[in-house]
Order: C-alpha cells, then structure tokens, then sequence
C-alpha cells in the first residue's frame, strides 16, 4: 500500500467568500466520493497572510489556489491543475475530464 | 534603395512558396488518406486554396461544434462549392452534450469557464477523429496568441500522438501574420467569411466569439469575459513572495 498524504488547499477571497474554483473542486470531490483520500483540508485566507494555507503556498512556491499536496516517503508533488491530480493521483478521469485536461496542457487546441 | 512595399513584397513572396513547398512534402510523404487538413471556418481557408493547387481532392474536415454562426455554415458550403472538396463535419457526441445542457444548461462557459463545453464539442471528436490519420495540418500562426508564438513548421503532435500512434503536424501558415493572409485572400480572389468584415478577427463558436476593436489583438475576440475569472486563481496576500506555477 502506498503511504502518501494528501493536502487540499483551499482559499477563501479578501472578500470572505470560498472562490468559485475551490466549491467547484469540494463538489467533485464529494461527486466521486473522494474524500477519504484526502488527509488534511488547509485554508488559504487573502485576508490574513498568516493563515495556513498562505504559510503553506509561500513554502512550496504556488502563486494559486486550490492546489493538491501529495507526500510520499520519497517526494512531495503538488498538483495545481485539479484534473491532473484526479487523473494521476485518484486514478479517476471520465473521457471527458481527459479531454478537458488535454485542453488544459495545449491550451492552442481551443482556437480550433 | 528597397521601399517598404517592396521589402513586404519580397516577404510575402517568400511565405507562399514555402507554404506550398512543405504542403508538397506533406502530400508526399502522407498517403491521401492519411492526412487531412483542420478547417475553422475562417481565415484558414488559405490552406485550401493552397493545397488544392497541389492535391486537389485534399481531405478537409471542421469542427461542427453546432454553436457556429450562421455565416460560417454558409461560407463552408461556399468554400466546398468553389473548391469541389468534401468538408467532413466533426461532430460531438450527442450523449455529452445532453448530459452538458441538462446539468448546466447552453450557456454554462459564461460561469464557469469554456473548458468543459470546449472538451465535449472539440477535443473529443478532434481526438477520434485523428486517431484514424497520420497527419493533419492546421492554419495556426504564430502572431495570433500568446499560446501560439513557437509554433513550428511541423512538429510530432504531442498532444494527440500514443503510445502506437505517431501524429504529425504540420502548420505551413505558422510564420504568415494576419496581413499576410489578407493579403493573399485579396490577391488570390479567396472567399472568405463575411463576419470577417463586421470586426471578427478570430471566428470560433457563436457565443464565444466577438468583433475586436482596430488595434485589439484576435484573441480578445475569444472567452472575454474570463479574464477576472482567471485571475481570481491566484493568491494576492500582500506578501506572498513571486512564486512559479507547478504541474
């Protein structure tokens, strides 16, 4: 069995709002009941810079939220982009999330 | 002592010669039917017209994403009128795009971003549709975004190669601008599609697209309205340091 740990970083606006993405990536997961894979839920408050997830942004060098920590043993790898953790990491992509993702790694292809 | 018209001139003189030249090896080394050309509805008719000059029954096929303007079916069939070529229209699957519309309705890339209804009327059926071709070429130029200024010549097709299937690109208008194709469309009576002179620059599906300004860039025609949305990504505590973008 693999020993890793998985982080979600979330982020919650100046405003004091959850952004949109971050609700977006809470439904999927709660969609694909993915949610015992993840250890640790990390909030990355825009109003307090000392918030964890702020703290924990700066560290690992990520200028964007939500982000996916994923700890093993022998490397630490952080996820930005959600599909490509979902692919990846829960191994749990339709034909349509890898279309997506596609898209996301040529965004050119959308001129098209 | 050359004027700038004639430097232009010499410039286009160029771009023309060598589009063919590799449009001919492209025919060369690919048989008929496994290469075919990407065919948007816009200003890429140029490869058509250069192609047919060489292969005159040239595979053409489009991506009928069903949101296209009006204009752009017509012009198609225009286009398959003047140069007796059959157009093959990609289709999405209806099953995704009934599931896409019952969940989040015809206008969900307004909210949440064109990505998802790009994935279900695009990539899927560009994707199947390549998986039974060794080649296609496409109209993309380097000057007409910022995900675009390395296009080569020709290039192995990353993104929709395999593990069993090699793909090769070829993009013979990479290093033409957006002049330089107006320019042969005038100088070569090409027809083009008329939103072209109401202001569209970049024609893509109708809700998605829009008319730029004189001095606009094409892609500001495109998804306009993301622009806040994508930056809402990022984190702007006043004193998180520079940080680089990771997988």
């Amino acid at each position: 069995m693999t020993h890793r740990k998985i982080t979600f970083v979330k982020k919650i606006l100046a405003d004091g709002q959850p952004c949109g993405k971050c609700r977006d990536v809470e439904a999927r997961l709660t969609a694909g009941n993915h949610w015992p894979q993840i250890n640790r839920v990390v909030v990355a408050d825009e109003r307090n810079e000392d918030s964890e997830g702020m703290r924990l942004a700066a560290a690992l060098d990520v200028d964007r939220a939500p982000f996916f920590v994923v700890e093993t043993p022998t490397e630490t790898t952080i996820y930005t982009v959600f599909l490509k953790f979902a692919k990846e990491v829960l191994a749990a992509t339709t034909a349509n999330d890898d279309a997506r993702l596609l898209l996301a790694e040529n965004p050119d292809l959308d001129l098209l | 002592m050359a004027t700038r018209s004639t430097e232009s001139n010499a410039l286009e003189s160029h771009l023309e010669p060598t589009a063919k030249a590799l449009l001919g090896d492209a025919f060369d080394r690919f048989e008929a039917d496994q290469i075919a050309i990407s065919f948007s509805g816009a200003e890429d008719v140029v490869l058509i017209d250069i192609a047919t000059k060489i292969r005159p029954d040239v595979r053409v096929f489009s991506l009928d994403t069903g949101r296209l303007h009006p204009e752009t079916y017509r012009f198609m069939e225009r286009v398959r009128d003047r140069y007796n070529i059959q157009i093959d229209l990609l289709m999405p699957d209806a099953n995704d795009v009934r599931d896409l519309v019952r969940r989040k309705g015809l206008f969900s890339f307004y909210q949440d971003g064109h990505q998802e209804c790009c994935a279900i009327r695009k990539i899927k059926p560009l994707r199947r549709h390549l998986a039974g071709l060794d080649a296609w070429i496409t109209g993309q130029r380097r000057d007409q975004s910022i995900t675009r200024v390395e296009v080569p010549m020709e290039q192995d097709d990353v993104a929709f190669s395999t593990v069993d299937h090699r793909l090769v690109k070829f993009n013979p208008l990479a290093a033409w601008t957006s002049a330089d194709i107006w320019s042969y469309i005038r100088s070569n009576d090409v027809p083009y599609n008329p939103l072209h002179d109401t202001g569209f620059m970049s024609i893509g599906c109708e809700p998605c697209t829009r008319p730029v300004g004189p001095h606009e860039h094409e892609r500001n025609g495109r998804w306009w309205w993301e622009d806040a949305g994508g930056k809402e990504c990022g984190l702007h505590g006043q004193n998180v340091r520079a940080v680089k973008i990771v997988g």
